[in-house]
């Protein structure tokens, strides 16, 4: 069984600190992402996990070992670089049979095994090139069929699809999950990508300075955020001020709704795309701004002394001119939002 | 001749022109010379009699071996410490800063100098046998001695620095992001060194194995002060035919000599890091 | 799960120690291979003149200076200094005037003979410096520049010439194309661009060449000694007279050593802080 459980890790590089003893769980199987702006951590942490950087303090274990004590290459994780960090003097076999090699495996059983990691990649064809002559969506394979035959105990991803372009990156990141699903093994991803992580988490885990601040599925995290850092990072999101009366929550454009969990003085969330929007000449609102999408219509509408954004989707969508009187719907009640670190639940809990 | 191919002409011709003037030149002349052509003093006209004495006389044949034996040693002594003392400066440790500067400085000091200090230390009656003659210990004689030990430790003190510079610049060129894979891949630090490291630095390490050679081929100064009465090294017959005995002839044909073992060594490296610069470009990232 | 308590600081059992380790190899290597033979030339300068230093002497039994006043009182010895200054000056700025235009060409400019002239350009460093400078001797003699300082400048250029290229080639094939795209968008002709742009992002290039050029030619013996030796006599050819010639004066040596040494390591140390390895090590790492 191969869960991970950090506790306590933390890390210093001179003034700076780059985590502060962070704790998490990842169940057998599970696909986690990181993900946060560059400089939250998740990098670090990473590499603390794959035994590349030291921790100051706190411990690891996979499947209940302790491995925070071990040299990197004793620790059976898989890592798959941003920079690919393909081995430029050796084969695409010999780059995927490296793993084994140093595992000491005969050479006929190591044979098979590259065969079939690179078959399960799509690059059966390939074997025999240096890296030099592959595409970068090839050597990224390359790169993931010789982090997964080594059949790690852990995989660790580190922004693995940030140097690909748009329409390569979708598709790999598609076959990379699929690839996980089928492999079973216990993931890790970082990114600064929240397409990127929603599309490929089981759970993502996001973080700010060193700090994981929220976590959660990310159906859940995305349609309920408890935290505002992960509300306005996870796709966009109108942050509006609590006015409360009579124990309801009045909007700006004073529709209301009762039962809403939220403290004066906090704030609440609701999203563009859960506002409807009406062209209404004694309606509360003047559109400021429009932007067309494609496949979205965003308009920036002054409520009184707020501005909310607004998205619809659709060819049908209406493309109103700048100064339009309209009025505002939202479609489901905000969600309340504290300015703290929601607590993690309680597997995770330091 | 486009623009493009003008401008590079006209921008390589100082230097191109001086080299062609100053260093071309004389090499061409010597070269004709070996072959008794366009010759000072003696009669011109070609002939293979320069070449027929240096492969005829014993003492030339003799110091032919002897300059090639000086050009590999020392070399190869060389690169079996520049290559650990590269790896560990290129550690992390307490004074790094420091060390990375103290190694260099044998390169700012003069061969003659290194000459001198082999002498003082270990030639008959020099610091080494005053410190171990208490103890009981009798050094062998190692300057002026068959083996050229003396010529060997002065080079290598003077080749160690110049190795470790340029192989220290290879290993650092390597992208960090391999080292990292091949370590969660499996491999140890010393199995890291030798299927990644050491490959991909090669174009740098076998770079600093030929300049080495190569100046250890046309050494004069350190083996005329330090080496052996006999054989001496062809350079120092250069040395002697030139200004005592006037025959430009032969010590063109000495150089030619030279010269092409030098050129056959650089044809060779060539050849060997073709393969490895095809396949990856000789890049390492 | 709480965490488990007492895990304070932790050190892989791996790592740490290792550089402890390291600098206490290096530091005694260094002590063994420089420091002490620093010492000894050190004391062999102070030997005091009526007493000498002999076997089984581990340190000279008397010192004095007096082997120093002799060599900073000789005339010969300060004008081998003040030669080796100027001719070493005088090399770095011809061999850096020539070298730059070439090495633009060669880091920038596409053209078709690019290999054959970068092997050219590296061939002085291929071919022994003695038969350069025999070779160089017999043409200097028919055009009368032996024994000159002008013909040690232009021998020693020969030979610093292929190391000021590679580096200053390195250094300026490093500066993106852009860059000097965007200069040129911005109304720069080529002086411009050499001025505001090339120079001054090439210059580690030129600090790291310049320092190596003046050291070469500063510490030059094969050269300057077939061309200049008698009439032109540079440190190093001082020291050889010390060493090789009719007997073998210790002390003299020393000394001599000590003035050729102090310029070199103080430039050096200085340049420490300017020089940067990869620049280096980029120009002769690969051939």
């Amino acid at each position: 069984m191969s869960t991970l459980q950090l506790d306590g890790v933390a890390k210093t590089f001179g003034d700076t600190t780059a985590l502060h003893k962070v704790s998490l769980h990842v169940a057998d199987g599970e696909f986690v992402t990181l993900l946060g702006p560059s400089g939250c951590g998740k990098t670090t942490l990473m590499r603390i996990i794959a035994g590349i950087t030291q921790p100051d303090c706190g411990t690891i274990r996979v499947g209940g070992h302790e491995i925070h004590m071990l040299p990197p290459e004793k620790r059976n994780i898989g890592l798959v670089f941003q920079s690919y960090a393909l081995f430029p003097h050796m084969t695409v076999a010999a780059n995927v049979g490296f793993g084994l090699k140093m595992r000491g495996i005969p050479r006929d059983v190591a044979e098979a095994r590259v065969k079939a990691a690179l078959d399960l990649v799509d690059l059966g064809a390939l074997a025999g090139r240096h890296p030099r002559a592959l595409s970068g969506g090839q050597q990224q394979r390359v790169a993931l069929a010789r982090a997964v035959v080594i059949e790690p105990d852990v995989l660790l991803f580190d922004e693995p699809l940030s140097n690909l372009d748009a329409k390569l990156r979708d598709q790999l990141r598609d076959d990379l999950k699929v690839l996980q699903r089928r492999l079973g093994i216990t993931a890790i991803y970082v990114t600064h990508d929240q397409a990127e992580a929603m599309a490929l988490a089981d759970r993502i885990l996001v973080m700010k300075d060193g700090r994981i601040v929220e976590e959660g599925a990310p159906v859940a995290l995305y349609r309920a955020p408890r935290t505002r850092f992960a509300a306005e990072f996870l796709g966009q999101t109108n942050v509006l001020p609590v006015r409360l009366d009579g124990g309801q929550a009045v909007m700006p454009w004073g529709q209301r709704f009762g039962g809403v969990a939220a403290r004066a003085g906090s704030h609440v969330s609701l999203r563009p795309e859960d506002i409807a929007m009406t062209a209404d000449p004694a309606g509360a609102g003047e559109v400021c701004g429009v932007t067309f999408l494609g496949a979205s219509v965003e308009c920036r509408v002054v409520v009184g002394d707020v501005e909310v954004r607004v998205r619809d989707s659709g060819s049908g969508v209406a493309i109103p001119a700048i100064g339009t009187r309209v009025s505002l719907t939202a479609r489901v009640a905000p969600h309340p939002l504290s300015e703290a670190a929601a607590p993690l639940t309680a597997a995770l809990t330091a | 001749m486009n623009t493009r191919s003008a401008t590079a002409a006209i921008l390589i011709l100082p230097a191109g022109g001086y080299l062609a003037i100053f260093f071309g030149l004389p090499l061409l002349l010597a070269f004709l010379g070996g072959f008794g052509l366009f010759t000072r003093g003696a009669e011109t006209g070609f002939t293979l009699d320069h070449y027929r004495t240096l492969f005829g006389t014993k003492s030339y044949r003799d110091g032919l071996w002897f300059s090639t034996y000086l050009a590999i040693v020392p070399t190869l002594v060389s690169l079996a410490l520049s290559l650990p003392l590269a790896v560990a400066l290129a550690q992390t440790h307490p004074g790094q800063k420091l060390f990375n500067m103290l190694y260099k400085v044998p390169l700012v000091v003069p061969g003659i100098v290194a000459a001198f200090i082999v002498m003082t230390m270990f030639d008959r009656g020099g610091l080494a046998a005053r410190v171990l003659a208490p103890v009981g210990i009798d050094l062998p004689k190692l300057v002026r001695d068959q083996w050229a030990v003396g010529v060997i430790i002065a080079t290598a003190w003077k080749a160690v620095p110049f190795m470790t510079l340029i192989i220290g610049g290879s290993l650092g060129a390597i992208n960090r992001d391999i080292l990292s894979a091949a370590r969660t891949l499996g491999a140890g630090p010393l199995a890291s060194f030798w299927h990644i490291q050491v490959p991909l630095a090669l174009p740098g390490i076998t770079a600093a194995f030929l300049l080495t050679f190569i100046g250890g081929m046309g050494a004069y100064a350190v083996p005329n002060l330090l080496g052996p009465v006999y054989p001496l090294p062809l350079s120092v017959h250069m040395y002697v035919n030139a200004f005592e005995r006037n025959n430009w002839g032969l010590v063109s044909a000495m150089g030619t000599v030279l010269s092409l073992i030098s050129i056959g060594v650089l044809l060779a490296y060539y050849r060997a890091t073709r393969s490895m610069r095809q396949s990856y470009g000789g890049e390492t990232r | 799960m709480t965490v488990v308590p007492g895990i304070a600081r932790q050190r892989a059992p791996f790592m740490a120690a290792d550089g402890r380790w390291i600098s206490a190899g290096l530091a005694l290597a260094f002590v063994v291979g420089l420091g002490l033979p620093l010492l000894v030339t050190v004391l062999w300068s102070l030997v005091d003149p009526k007493v000498g230093w002999f076997s089984p002497d581990v340190v000279p039994s008397s010192l004095a200076l007096d082997h120093w006043k002799t060599a900073l009182g000789n005339p010969s010895v300060l004008r081998a200094l003040g030669l080796s200054v100027l001719i070493g000056a005088a090399v770095t700025v011809l061999t850096a005037v020539l070298a730059l235009p070439t090495a633009y060409a060669l880091a920038k400019l596409p053209f078709r003979m690019k290999r054959a002239v970068e092997v050219f350009v590296l061939a002085p460093l291929i071919v022994p410096g003695i038969i350069v400078a025999v070779g160089i001797g017999a043409m200097f003699f028919r055009l009368d520049l032996v024994y000159t300082i002008p013909g040690v400048i232009l021998v020693q250029t020969v030979g610093t010439l292929p190391l000021m290229i590679r580096i200053l080639t390195a250094t300026i094939e490093a500066i993106p194309n852009d860059l000097i795209a965007a200069a040129r968008t911005l109304g720069a002709g080529p002086v411009a661009v050499t001025r505001y742009v090339l120079i001054p992002l090439a210059w580690p290039g030129f600090i790291a060449g310049g320092l190596l050029t003046f050291v070469a030619s500063f510490e030059e013996f094969e050269k300057t000694f077939i061309i200049g030796s008698p009439f032109v006599q540079t440190l190093p050819v001082i020291l050889w007279t010390y060493l090789g010639g009719a007997g073998i004066i210790f002390p003299n040596a020393a000394v001599v050593t000590f003035i050729l040494l102090v310029p070199m390591l103080v430039v050096f140390f200085l340049a420490g802080r300017v020089l940067r390895d990869d620049v280096l090590a980029s120009g002769m790492g690969k051939l």
